[in-house]
């Protein structure tokens, strides 16, 4: 029973200097409140960018012919030149679990022109239903309508549309070469823009329906350059990729699936980098936590060295109040915890719901090539909110070892006659 | 007046000194912080500094001057005409050169379409002076195979290893540009392969090509005329300034108002994005930590002022007044956050100097490249020492100092004298 009655008097001690106690715990919370805000800040960013970097139009995992990348040549279509069956391909790759949906795509390069401008853009084909499950790029347009997939009919991005100086309704001449080694070209007819935010997008892809882009290039409908597939969650695509390449095998057909790790390595590179980051920012935000612990430890047990001198002098062992004075250490780690977590979590949660609109201090940028937007997302992140608690409760107890050893080895004699 | 405030610091210094362990745990806090917040600061700056030099170089300059409807349109009908390129170029050298202005380059930028046999792919198209670009860029550093253009050359082209392999060009291939000219015609150009670069940034791989500015202006019809004239100045400080003189400069000139000075703030406004997210995600780090080692400050110099109620005491039934004793207690918590915040940039500095002052390597943990923004991350990173952050950083230092000490001196301001001294504690 000796050990609880030690835990008790360290837990009493810090109700007798509640502000002192309040402030130091405060101290604590307030680490634990910047680390993990500054983990959902880099959390945030990190999702910002992957989602974006696929979600946009890249899509989380590509199917291609092995000889399609890096060149994207016009005739590397699915199957080599004869063309393959895509259809049985989507079939096979929809029933993958982690699988959302998947759509074929066709691109080409080319001049648009709208008589008083030309310029060089890239085209990319779409089937209009099955792109929206896929990529956002249906879902960012602008103005006008979605084009009709039977009809010469083209969305293009508002910064090309300012550049060409065309409207919604105007027509625009396609000048493009085809497979066959001709120049294809064609009147289209602008139903839509779309606006995604990268000028990189905005200002160069012409989104037609793959049909029409197919007459264009003189490619038959059986031949597609791309697969790309959208996935429920965007770490489960790497996993998926590997069950997928081995599910399409049975097709006889010569295809590379790639995940979007394998396609933006950079981005990968960055995430795993920002995870090892998150230690660093735990190890120098507690670093500095500990000072202001050890100072407050270390008043206290110098304004109680007459009690602790009493307690020795009447047969306490330095052991035992080595612990008292650690318990008391511990017991503040745990006030702190708790008021740390009483007050970050309604924070992160609020502003994770409302992320702070922070367009005052920046407009959209790219990170890796993908959009971030100009607001403070907060991710949860529970495995290192779990590790930031325990780096608090460590901190606290480490602070509370030299206030407790020079407690524990004072001389009681001396202590008491005033020296 | 004077000498009481000579003795407040006194007593100040000596309360700290009595307290000397106290002092030195609430200081080393500090010294860590002011050491960190600096070596952030200046890595920052460094970075920073590294991304606008590289953007500029690729782009069009610190300081750009164009016809005012470029920026928008970027086609050809927004050019500078030969006689104001004249105009720019002798307003410039009128009365010497700048000092801080190290290049000029003229260019002249197209949108159109490069095409082989094996496909075409769209092309920014970039006419330029060979011997003053390769001064001012830095895509002739970027050489691949084959050289850069040379003056003389008539039908040369330097490419993009992205843009060659997906025309699938070698050396000495022969290829064809087509844009609309000046007239508004599509006019086509056959160029040959001397050169092609890799910057590590996919966009502009895939896509940029120099030729020869006396070729681009045959070939759209507009030789002499220019898109933009770009300058690189010593370092992205002098940009504010300088363009206000050069604005000056050509604003005596007749027939200046169709042209403006962009900033490359203006002209790149992703990096101007990315440079400030990143001073905010630093700012918002340090704002929190100084705020942990503000409340440390606090509760030391908030407990000395609790255990001193007695001195207090005495000290103002001796006929100090409470504002006397609130600014020495004020006067405490300064002395120690400015002396061990200056200890701690002092450390901060001499550190980086020391050890990463020619670069600190980071290319063991990037593997691949990165881009922000349209720049590639230098794996290495030069930290850029600047007064004005040291003045920001001790500042900054003295102002988490103040609003430390505020609350314990206001504390010290309420004592009551005749309470404090009633009984033995």
């Amino acid at each position: 029973m000796a050990l609880p009655s030690w835990w008790l008097i360290g837990w009493r001690n810090l109700g007798r200097n509640p502000r002192r106690t309040f402030i130091t715990a405060l101290g604590l919370a307030a680490g634990y409140f910047a680390v993990i805000f500054m983990i959902g800040f880099a959390d945030g960013l990190k999702v910002e960018m992957i989602e974006n970097g696929t979600g946009l139009m890249t899509g989380q995992i590509q199917i291609h012919s092995p000889r399609y990348r890096p060149d994207r040549s016009l005739y590397e279509t699915l199957g080599g030149r004869a063309g393959a069956d895509f259809e049985a391909v989507i079939r096979t790759v929809v029933r993958d679990p982690a699988v959302v949906a998947a759509a074929p795509r066709v691109y080409g390069a080319g001049l648009l022109s709208s008589g008083q401008s030309t310029r060089g853009g890239m085209l990319m084909g779409i089937d209009l239903d099955r792109e929206s499950g896929v990529s956002r790029l249906m879902s960012s347009l602008s103005q006008g309508r979605a084009p009709n997939p039977a009809a010469n009919e083209l969305l293009i991005g508002t910064e090309m549309a300012r550049r060409l100086e065309l409207q919604v309704g105007d027509e625009v001449i396609l000048v493009a070469p085809a497979a066959d080694g001709s120049m294809g070209n064609d009147i289209f007819r602008v139903c839509g823009l779309y606006r995604t935010g990268m000028a990189e997008l905005d200002g160069a892809f012409a989104l037609v329906p793959i049909r029409s882009l197919q007459r264009l290039l003189a490619l038959d409908p059986g031949r597609i350059h791309e697969i790309a597939l959208s996935t429920t969650d965007p770490w489960l695509a790497p996993e998926a990729g590997r069950r997928l390449a081995a599910g399409l095998a049975p097709l006889g057909v010569e295809l590379h699936v790639l995940d979007w790790t394998g396609l933006r390595p950079e981005m990968l590179e960055y995430a795993l980098l920002m995870d090892s980051w998150y230690s660093i920012v735990v190890i120098i935000v507690f670093a500095i936590a500990l000072f202001g612990v050890a100072n407050t430890m270390l008043m206290s047990t110098f304004e109680r060295r007459r009690e602790f001198s009493v307690m020795l002098a009447l047969g306490a062992r330095p052991h035992q109040i080595l612990l008292t004075v650690i318990s008391e250490a511990t017991a503040l780690g745990w006030i702190s915890l708790v008021l740390g977590v009483a007050v970050t979590f309604p924070l992160i949660a609020w502003w994770h719901q409302y992320p702070i609109d922070l367009s005052w201090i920046y407009g959209d940028l790219t990170m890796l090539g993908a959009l971030i937007r100009p607001v403070l997302r907060i991710e949860y992140n529970f495995p290192m909110s779990m590790w930031t608690g325990l780096a608090l409760l460590l901190t606290a107890v480490t602070a509370g070892l030299y206030p407790a050893a020079r407690a524990a080895w004072m001389p009681p004699a001396d202590t008491l006659s005033g020296l | 007046m004077s000498s009481k405030t000579a003795v407040i610091a006194k007593l100040a210094l000596r309360n700290l000194r009595r307290q000397a362990r106290r002092s030195l745990l609430t200081a080393a806090s500090m010294i860590a912080g002011g050491a960190l917040l600096i070596f952030s600061l200046i890595l920052g700056d460094g970075t920073h500094e590294q991304w606008i030099d590289s953007a500029v170089r690729m782009a069009d300059g610190h300081l750009a001057v164009q016809s005012v409807g470029f920026q928008d349109s970027r086609a050809l009908k927004d050019r500078i005409p030969s006689e104001s390129r004249g105009l720019v170029e002798q307003a410039l050298r009128q009365g010497g050169f700048p000092a801080n202005i190290n290049d000029m380059v003229p260019r002249l930028a197209v949108t159109g379409m490069a095409s082989s046999a094996a496909g075409a792919r769209p092309a920014r198209i970039l006419g330029v002076d060979p011997v003053v670009e390769a001064a001012f860029s830095v895509l002739d550093e970027k050489v691949r195979q084959g050289r850069y253009l040379q003056s003389g050359d008539r039908l040369a082209a330097f490419v993009g290893i992205g843009l060659l392999e997906a025309l699938d060009l070698r050396l000495g291939s022969k290829f064809v540009l087509t844009a609309q000219d000046a007239g508004g015609e599509i006019a086509g150009q056959l160029v040959r392969v001397v050169g092609t670069f890799r910057t590590g940034i996919p966009e502009v791989d895939r896509s940029l090509l120099h030729i020869p500015l006396s070729t681009a202006g045959a070939w759209l019809g507009c030789s002499g005329d220019v898109t933009s004239i770009g300058l690189l100045l010593g370092n992205s400080e002098q940009v504010p300034q300088t363009r206000s003189s050069l604005r000056q400069r050509l604003s005596q000139h007749p027939g200046s108002e169709e042209l403006q000075v962009l900033s490359w703030r203006e002209s790149l406004p992703e990096l101007d994005a990315a440079v400030k997210i990143d001073d905010f995600s630093n700012y918002l780090f340090q704002g929190i930590l100084f705020g942990i080692i503000a409340l440390g400050i606090v509760n030391t110099v908030l407990m000395s002022v609790m255990y001193r109620r007695r001195e207090f005491g005495v000290l103002q039934a001796l006929g100090l007044t409470p504002g006397q004793s609130a600014s020495l207690v004020l006067v405490e918590g300064l002395f120690l956050t400015v002396l061990s915040g200056t200890i701690g940039i002092a450390l901060g500095l001499s550190v980086t100097w020391f050890l990463w002052g020619e670069g600190l390597d980071l290319s063991s943990m990037m593997n691949n490249e990165w881009t922000f923004s349209g720049v590639v991350m230098e794996p290495v990173v030069v930290p850029r020492f600047r007064v004005a952050r040291m003045v920001q950083g001790l500042s900054f230092i003295f102002l988490i100092g103040m609003l430390a000490s505020l609350y314990p001196a206001l504390r010290a301001l309420r004592i009551d004298v005749a309470e404090t001294m009633k009984f033995e504690r």
